[in-house]
């Protein structure tokens, strides 16, 4: 009990330690329990003070010095009680230890017996010294390398001695050496020692690449403060508590407290693309006492304490304290701002590897490499809008937010090669049967009688006939060393290098995935997946990046019942060609403006022309709606051609990118102005300026779906500008209209099934006086503490009504180039793909029909958590009873669905069915009573969209499916929110060339746009599934007749365990003579071009089906090669019985030198038979292994009949299954038999940058048959909401567009001088 | 994003893409290559012009096996006396006796005309050359060159006699075959038998040396077979090099020497033997064998009929795959085949 006692008083010292931020000493010990005393809870660093902090290194080091120690005494109170059982003896002494810092120590230092605990307790105090020590030495240097000079060796070997296939030949190795081995050790080691040559050759290559990024980052520059001005020191220098200063579009070099920043308000704008995937701009505010911090003068005198807390991996929590001028300031996440550049592979990608000078000559000198990284700097770009900030370091290099997070990405092996693993086990079993056969034959085969073995009474365990049993178990090890052939030791190596070059060779080189426009190639990150890609039966994807660009385009509109834009939407297109429509040119009208967020094409309404159309005050009011009712910032020059607009969302600046281009430019907004500068709107080609004054902002939110504006114009007229979903518009129009309210509504669904997202537009005048009494009630709402919102939605709810409906406008929320022929190419492959997006359910569904994997025939099953039961219990407020009702819900919902679900799945011509599922519900759904119906339902369904979807929601969803349902899943995103979903995968791949780098480091391939899946898929892994499952058979195949041989020869040899062949032979026969040519196969066997697997997507079913590595297929195999040993041993050795010419006789080697022969030329033709194209590489392997000649006609005969005779039954096989039972890709070979192979290297090499967007469109058809949709496709992202994640993890994000646009007006009006 | 690759692209080579990959048939997997298909056609084709050659070289040597004559007698029991035939152990006893009468005298007749060279053979059964325990024991390095005399580790347990090193050693050369045989024609005439030109070039020249004499040979306590005259080097003891060149199978014949007249049908040949070797320990089978050769060396039947089955059925295959063939044309070529075109429905 005195013990506890004491752990406790050390506990509340550390705690008290911890609140005067003073490290005492603690001065009591342990005795009792295994209770290690706590590192303390926070850590102070002094701000611009480099000794101070090395103090606190110094007690942090002591502390560890404590620990230990304390430890020490802890393993004395353990060794009290040992020391009774051992009092007797009197083991020599430990060291005596240093006198410990204790006031009890005396006590603690009495003689130990232990001395094993004693190394262990040492090794772990020079562990933590190493580290505490190193850890101020590295300052700010990362490293993600695996080994040093020093571990390479031991660590490298014990990585490939993990591999049961290496530790079984090290096992082989060993036993050849013993004399019970028949053959000699080299048989072994020698392919051994050269297998793991090259896998350590590899991983070192592998890690002087990561060696050389981490030393590229490391040396980045960046701004310190010294004295008193800004020095540039390498990243690797920077210390905690230095300052920093991080200019725009620079990265941060480590953890940064905020300090001061050039923008007023003490705010910085920052990217965390790479930290979070999130492109949006978020905002960080450092604290208002340290605003002034920002000269080099002025921070000079900063001279801060921050205490916080340890170095953890949590991005989105900070606690800390900061204490400056004796006065203690909470610091929130708000301050702090992390570093996000650690990837290495960002610089592998973008660091051109060698510039050339104009000589051509390779140049590259450390100058290059630092003005690169330099640039690459600043091309990543994590501060924004912010001309420089000031910052204090906090956590360094391996210490940082971003590196404690940098997860040891889970290796992944490929279902092939699990499979192979049982096939191994097989092998070893057969290894275990043979060599039980053949040693109870030798126990019983060994015989004084043959006297010619001289059996005498002293004869060697092995040979003694007086123990059976020890000759039993003797020969068994013989054994073993002797068939250890069976398990191919090449394989291993030999798939690894296929694997390794086909990734670095064919995937990383193809010209077919390069994308031009952002200059990336494709990457396979690693090569242990190749072949997992061709049997891929689930992709999940992620929407916003990956199958979208997140750019939304203002395309079409409907202005007073007339649809202007003649556009043609990639769905429209795919839907023509589908119904065998004609897609020809369309005409491109002079002149078209094309710029971000516009890409509409309509003379009758561009440079004014509208004015001659019926409605031109239809018209008038559409533009000023746009460039009015919004909550966009412009920034810049107020001129057309340079201003840009920041919006929350990218559609509100598309549309009013529109309203400029149509003549109605918006290019100053104060808080009560906003000023639009109109043209042609009285007459062409006059320019007035108006001022509209802004009097309420009624902002948008996910259950308004709908935003307003009211305002007065110069002449002051009161008009209410609305916007929003048509469903909530139509709710409000005024009575009569009906037929435009029709037509309008037709155009609506128009644009929905041309996968447009939609908003209506709609106006109201106000009376001065109706307006002046609303106002009252909305300014008594705004002021209200109590239900705010609410108050201001039911106000709102007052004026928004009686609207006059204008029409409405169709975004293009544009996809990826070829996305939608892409996904219904792999569907015919009979893939099967599942959107996961953390975007709202309309959004997602508009996505999902964009991509036509939802269409209106299909039954469409939707959960979700938006209804009006859910919605009640969530006002009420009861957590419980939400979580209970949503629930039962989803419970309900899923059964009902199953049920139908089935229902239809029985009828012959069922509709095919989609699910849509939104976050909230999946996360019941997952629940494990629930997760069965899920999976049941989901996999009946075509197209699976979860919308509203968490990251972990992700990887839940992708686990449900890899592990419940046993697919083969690959999950395809761009974003640190899809990480985890591409860790859980069985393949994943990242979507590369954009900023967000997150996804891509945690894939296993990576590639530029989603079309290039299709090659990815049905090109290379469909032939990386053939090669490696051929090469694997083969391996097999081969394997088990050559040590087949050996095992019906032991049969002749009273199981003796002789060798048939010469040790040389043996060894190279895996190593050389059927090796290479085997990875010739495997690199460069095609049954069908590149062309034609795109052709017929649906060859790679068989891929799926796994068709290729079946049971059935082994056994084949198995069966002849256990044939063809046969006929080698006992042709070879019936025909070699009678002499030869000479009258000679042939020995022993000389048969089996001519079955080895034998045996290496028909296991080549054999390859040659399963070959589908031969190109000259494999000529050249068949006539080098074609090698032994001999001097008789015997040997002639014999090499040419045995051969024969061997394949014979395989070719009868092959033949037979070609004809009577062949492959799809057999079919598809014979179909196009006799087209000459089309190259496409002609196309590639002239092909130039691909088609422009607007040329891109020239292919569009003016009208195709229109399809109507019940979706009309709203979408209208709320502002803010992207950073949704974010702030449920309780990050600070601007919750209101209103809030961003205020800061950033604030800003750009003290950059712009006052006007007036 | 494009701004970015655009400044990375300009600050290094303007208008250049620096990641783009280098073209090469290689790394675009488009090496011309010529597709081999097993058609039908192609199999019908190959298995007739398979049959095409292998019939006929089948009935060459088949009838070239056929003119090769070969006079085999097996005389390990007759030629023990009858007193000692009866048990294991009598035999044993009567060939370990040094005094027993092992001469014996066997009777030949020539069916047919046989050209010199006429080979004799001796051939054991049951005689496990093969055994890893046997094989082994030998060692290259002794026989070869004189100096490594003492190198005998492999040879236990018959690498010393008297603590001095057997030349040759080892198992192999100790069970030397001792068996001894001489012939008559016709009760007249002597054939003399030639014991040079019986080993194999190589072992001449190369694995036995000149300089490597015998020494302590068989003079340990048991005797295991022949001996040697030590006054002769190995590499001429050719019958040691003939008995050292393990054979693959347990059942094996050995060239004993050559006769160099032609014997003439139904020509009687005596053959004196004297019955040295034990092989009536492991029940055992001795034999003597008179044969000639031609082309394809001594009597072997089995390549003949091996050649001549396997064209048969090739054949025999070609005309089934051809009525096949006209009767139901192939599948191939036809995409209604394709199992995505045959059952439809959810893979």
């Amino acid at each position: 009990m005195r013990g506890w006692e004491k752990v406790g008083s050390s506990r509340s010292n550390l705690d008290r330690a911890g609140s005067t931020a003073t490290t005492n000493r603690i001065t009591s010990t342990v005795r009792l329990g295994r209770v290690e005393p706590q590192a303390p809870g926070h850590r102070t660093i002094f701000c611009n003070d480099r000794e101070a902090n090395f103090l606190v290194r110094f007690k942090v080091l002591s502390f560890h010095l404590y620990k230990s120690l304390a430890l020490l005494c802890l393993l004395y109170a353990d060794s009290e009680d040992s020391a009774k059982f051992q009092a007797g003896h009197n083991a020599s002494p430990p060291p005596p230890p240093p006198p410990p810092p204790l006031e009890e120590g005396e006590s603690c230092w009495k003689e130990s017996h232990v001395p094993r605990a004693w190394l262990r307790v040492l090794r772990d105090v020079v562990k933590r010294l190493i580290f505490s020590l190193t850890s101020g030495v590295r300052g700010n240097s990362i490293s993600t390398t695996k080994y040093n000079v020093l571990t390479f060796l031991p660590k490298g070997l014990f990585e490939q001695f993990r591999r049961v296939a290496n530790l079984y030949f090290l096992t082989i190795s060993i036993l050849s050496t013993t004399p019970i081995s028949p053959v000699s050790p080299i048989t072994n080691v020698a392919p051994l020692s050269l297998v793991l040559l090259v896998s350590l050759i590899k991983e070192a290559f592998e890690d002087w690449k990561r060696f050389q990024n981490d030393m590229a980052i490391n040396n980045a520059s960046i701004d310190v403060l010294q004295g008193h001005k800004w020095v540039e020191i390498p990243w690797r220098k920077l210390q905690v508590g230095d300052i920093v200063k991080v200019k725009q579009d620079g990265f941060f070099p480590a953890d940064l407290l905020f300090l001061a920043s050039t923008n007023p308000d003490g705010v910085c704008y920052i990217e965390t693309a790479n930290l979070d995937g999130e492109t949006n701009l978020k905002i960080r505010k450092a604290l208002e006492k340290t605003w002034d911090y920002l000269t080099p003068d002025k921070a000079s005198e900063f001279k801060g304490e921050i205490q916080c807390e340890q170095p953890n991996n949590s991005l989105y929590t900070f606690t800390g304290n900061l204490i400056i001028q004796k006065q203690t300031i909470p610091l929130t996440p708000n301050q702090v701002l992390l570093r996000d550049f650690v990837l290495s592979v960002m610089l592998e990608k973008r660091i051109p590897r060698a510039s050339e000078d104009c000589n051509g000559e390779m140049v590259l000198g450390p100058d290059d490499r630092e003005t690169s990284i330099g640039h690459i700097l600043e091309v990543g770009c994590s501060l924004r809008n912010t001309e420089y900030i000031v910052g204090a370091v906090i956590f360094t290099g391996q210490e940082t937010k971003v590196m404690m997070n940098s997860m040891n990405v889970p290796s992944k092996r490929s279902t092939l090669e699990r499979k192979l693993d049982k096939l191994i086990l097989t092998l070893f079993g057969a290894l275990f049967l043979m060599c039980l056969i053949g040693a109870i034959g030798s126990a019983i085969f060994i015989n004084r009688k043959y006297f010619y073995l001289g059996l005498t009474a002293d004869v060697e365990d092995q040979f003694n006939p007086d123990n059976r049993f020890l000759v039993f178990i003797l020969t068994f090890l013989t054994l073993i060393t002797l068939y250890s052939t069976i398990i191919p030791i090449s394989l291993y190596v030999s798939i690894e290098m296929i694997k390794f070059i086909q990734s670095t060779q064919f995937i990383n080189k193809d010209l077919h995935m390069y994308h031009v426009e952002t200059n990336t190639p494709a990457s396979a990150r690693t090569s242990n997946l190749n072949e997992e890609l061709g049997q891929v039966e689930y992709i999940f994807s992620d929407k916003t990046g990956t199958l979208t660009r997140n750019l939304m385009e203002f395309f079409k509109c409907s202005i007073g019942g007339e649809v202007y834009g003649t556009g043609i939407t990639e769905i429209e297109r795919g839907a023509a060609q589908r119904n065998g429509g004609n897609v020809g040119k369309a005409q491109k009208s002079p002149g078209l403006v094309h710029e971000k967020g516009f890409n509409f094409d309509d003379a009758r309404l561009m440079c004014g022309a509208w004015r001659n159309e019926p409605n031109p005050d239809t018209c008038k009011e559409f533009f000023r709606c746009l460039a009015i009712c919004h909550t966009v910032l412009p920034e810049g020059e107020e001129s057309p051609e340079k201003i840009a607009y920041q919006a929350a969302s990218p559609d509100e600046a598309a549309l009013v990118t529109a309203a400029k281009i149509f003549g109605f430019f918006f290019y100053r907004r104060t808080p009560t102005m906003i000023h639009v500068c109109e043209s042609h709107v009285e007459k062409m080609g006059k320019v007035e300026d108006m001022s509209y004054e802004i009097l309420n902002v009624l902002e948008f939110n996910s259950t308004r779906k709908r935003q307003s504006v009211v305002c007065r114009y110069p002449n002051g007229r009161i008009v209410l500008y609305c916007k929003g979903a048509d469903t909530v518009i139509y709710e409000r129009l005024a009575d009569g209209g009906n037929e435009l309210k029709n037509i309008t509504r037709e155009h609506l669904e128009q644009f929905g099934s041309a996968g447009l997202r939609t908003l209506c537009l709609a106006y109201r005048d106000l009376s001065s006086s109706s307006y002046e009494s609303w106002n009252e009630k909305f300014i008594q709402a705004k002021s209200s503490l109590r239900d705010r919102e609410k108050k201001l939605d039911e106000v709102a709810e007052l004026i928004e009504k009686d609207l006059t409906l204008i029409g409405c406008t169709a975004i293009e929320d544009k996809l990826q180039e070829g996305v939608p022929s892409c996904i219904e190419t792999l569907s015919r492959a009979g893939i099967k793909i599942w959107v996961l997006t953390g975007d709202k359910m309309e959004t997602a569904i508009n996505i999902a029909y964009a991509c036509s994997l939802i269409n209106n025939d299909m039954k469409q099953f939707i959960i979700s958590s938006e209804s009006n039961e859910i919605r009640e219990a969530e006002n009420r407020g009861d957590q419980v009873e939400v979580a209970r009702i949503i629930k039962d819900s989803v419970r309900k919902e899923l059964k009902k669905y199953l049920e139908e679900a089935q229902q239809y799945l029985r009828t012959v011509s069922g509709p095919k069915l989609a699910l849509l599922i939104d976050g909230k519900c999946l996360m019941y759904a997952l629940d494990p009573t629930l997760r069965g119906m899920l999976l049941n339902l989901s996999l009946n369904c075509t197209s699976v969209v979860c919308c509203r979807v968490s990251p972990l929601q992700k990887a839940q969803v992708t686990s449900l499916v890899k592990k419940g349902a046993r697919k083969i899943t690959l999950s395809i995103g761009d974003g640190a929110n899809d990480v985890s979903m591409i860790q859980a995968a069985h393949v994943g791949v990242g979507i590369s060339g954009l900023e967000g780098m997150q996804a891509v480091m945690a894939s296993d391939f990576a590639i530029a746009q989603f079309r290039f899946l299709s090659d990815l898929l049905l090109v290379h892994g469909r032939w990386s599934y053939h090669r490696i499952c051929k090469v694997i058979t083969y391996f097999f195949y081969k394997n088990l007749t050559f040590t087949l041989t050996q095992f019906w020869f032991n049969f002749q040899t009273g199981f003796s365990g002789q060798r048939f062949y010469d040790d040389w032979f043996q060894s190279l026969y895996n190593v050389i003579f059927t090796a290479l040519p085997v990875v010739i196969l495997g690199l460069f066997d095609k049954d069908v071009s590149a062309k034609l697997s795109k052709k017929y997507p649906e060859l790679y079913k068989e891929g799926i089906r796994n068709a290729f590595f079946k049971k059935r297929v082994v056994g084949i195999w198995a069966f002849f090669s256990f044939h063809q040993s046969l006929v080698f041993y006992f042709f070879v050795s019936t025909s070699s019985s009678s002499s030869q010419k000479s009258g000679k006789m042939f020995g022993h080697w000389d048969v089996s030198t001519m079955a080895f022969t034998c045996a290496v030329v028909t296991v080549n033709l054999r390859l040659l038979l399963m070959c589908n194209s031969i190109t000259k590489w494999h000529y050249n392997n068949e006539f080098f292994t074609i090698y032994v000649l001999m001097s008789t006609i015997c040997f002639y005969l014999t090499f040419l009949l045995v051969p024969i005779a061997a394949l014979f039954g395989d070719f009868i096989f092959q033949g037979v299954q070609r004809w009577f039972f062949p492959y799809d890709y057999q079919i598809v070979q014979e179909i196009h038999r006799h087209e000459p192979e089309h190259s496409s290297s002609m196309q590639l090499l002239e092909m130039g940058p691909p088609l422009s967007p607007d040329e891109a469109r020239s292919y569009a058809i003016a009208q195709l048959p229109r399809e109507k949709s019940r979706h009309t496709g709203f979408a209208f992202d709320s502002p803010g909401y992207e950073s949704f994640f974010a702030s449920q993890a309780g990050v600070y994000v601007p919750q209101k567009a209103w809030d961003v646009a205020r800061r950033a007006s604030m800003r750009s009006r003290s950059k712009l001088p006052p006007k007036s | 994003m494009a701004g970015s690759s655009s400044a990375v692209a300009g600050s290094t080579a303007p208008g250049r893409n620096p990641n783009r990959p280098k073209y090469s048939k290689f790394s675009q997997q488009e090496l011309p290559a010529c597709q081999p298909i097993l058609t039908p056609k192609l199999v019908i084709t190959a298995f007739t012009i398979i049959g095409i050659i292998f019939i006929p070289i089948g009935i060459a040597s088949l009838s070239a096996s056929q003119d090769v004559v070969e006079i085999s007698n097996r005389y390990e029991t007759e030629c023990i006396p009858e007193g000692y035939r009866s048990t294991k152990d009598d035999k044993i006893q009567f060939i370990q006796n040094p005094q027993s009468n092992k001469n014996c005298t066997r009777t030949l007749t020539v069916p047919k005309h046989m050209k010199q060279p006429i080979y004799v053979y001796y051939q054991l059964d049951n005689f496990y050359q093969n055994h890893r325990r046997y094989v082994k024991s030998k060692s290259d390095k002794q026989l070869r060159s004189p100096g490594s005399e003492s190198d005998t580790s492999d040879c236990k347990p018959e690498n010393n006699a008297n603590g001095m090193p057997i030349v040759p050693c080892g198992l192999i050369a100790w069970s030397l075959f001792n068996d001894t045989y001489s012939f008559t024609r016709n009760n007249y005439v002597s054939l003399t038998v030639n014991k040079t030109g019986i080993s194999w070039k190589s072992d001449r020249e190369h694995k036995f040396g000149k300089g490597v004499y015998p020494k302590n040979f068989q003079s340990g306590g048991l005797i295991g077979g022949g001996s040697l005259v030590s006054s002769i080097p190995l590499s001429e003891q050719e019958d040691l090099m003939v008995w050292m060149r393990t054979a693959a199978m347990p059942t094996f014949r050995k060239l004993y020497g050559k006769i160099e007249f032609d014997l003439q049908a139904n020509d009687v040949i005596e053959v004196s033997l004297k019955n040295n070797y034990n092989v009536y320990s492991f029940n055992g089978k001795k034999r003597i064998v008179l044969s000639t050769a031609n082309w394809i060396g001594g009597k072997n039947d089995f390549l003949g009929v091996a050649y001549i089955t396997v064209g048969g059925i090739c054949f025999f295959l070609a005309l089934c795959f051809t009525a096949l063939y006209l009767k139901k044309p192939s599948r191939l070529q036809d995409p209604s085949y394709l199992t995505w075109n045959t059952n439809p429905g959810p893979l």
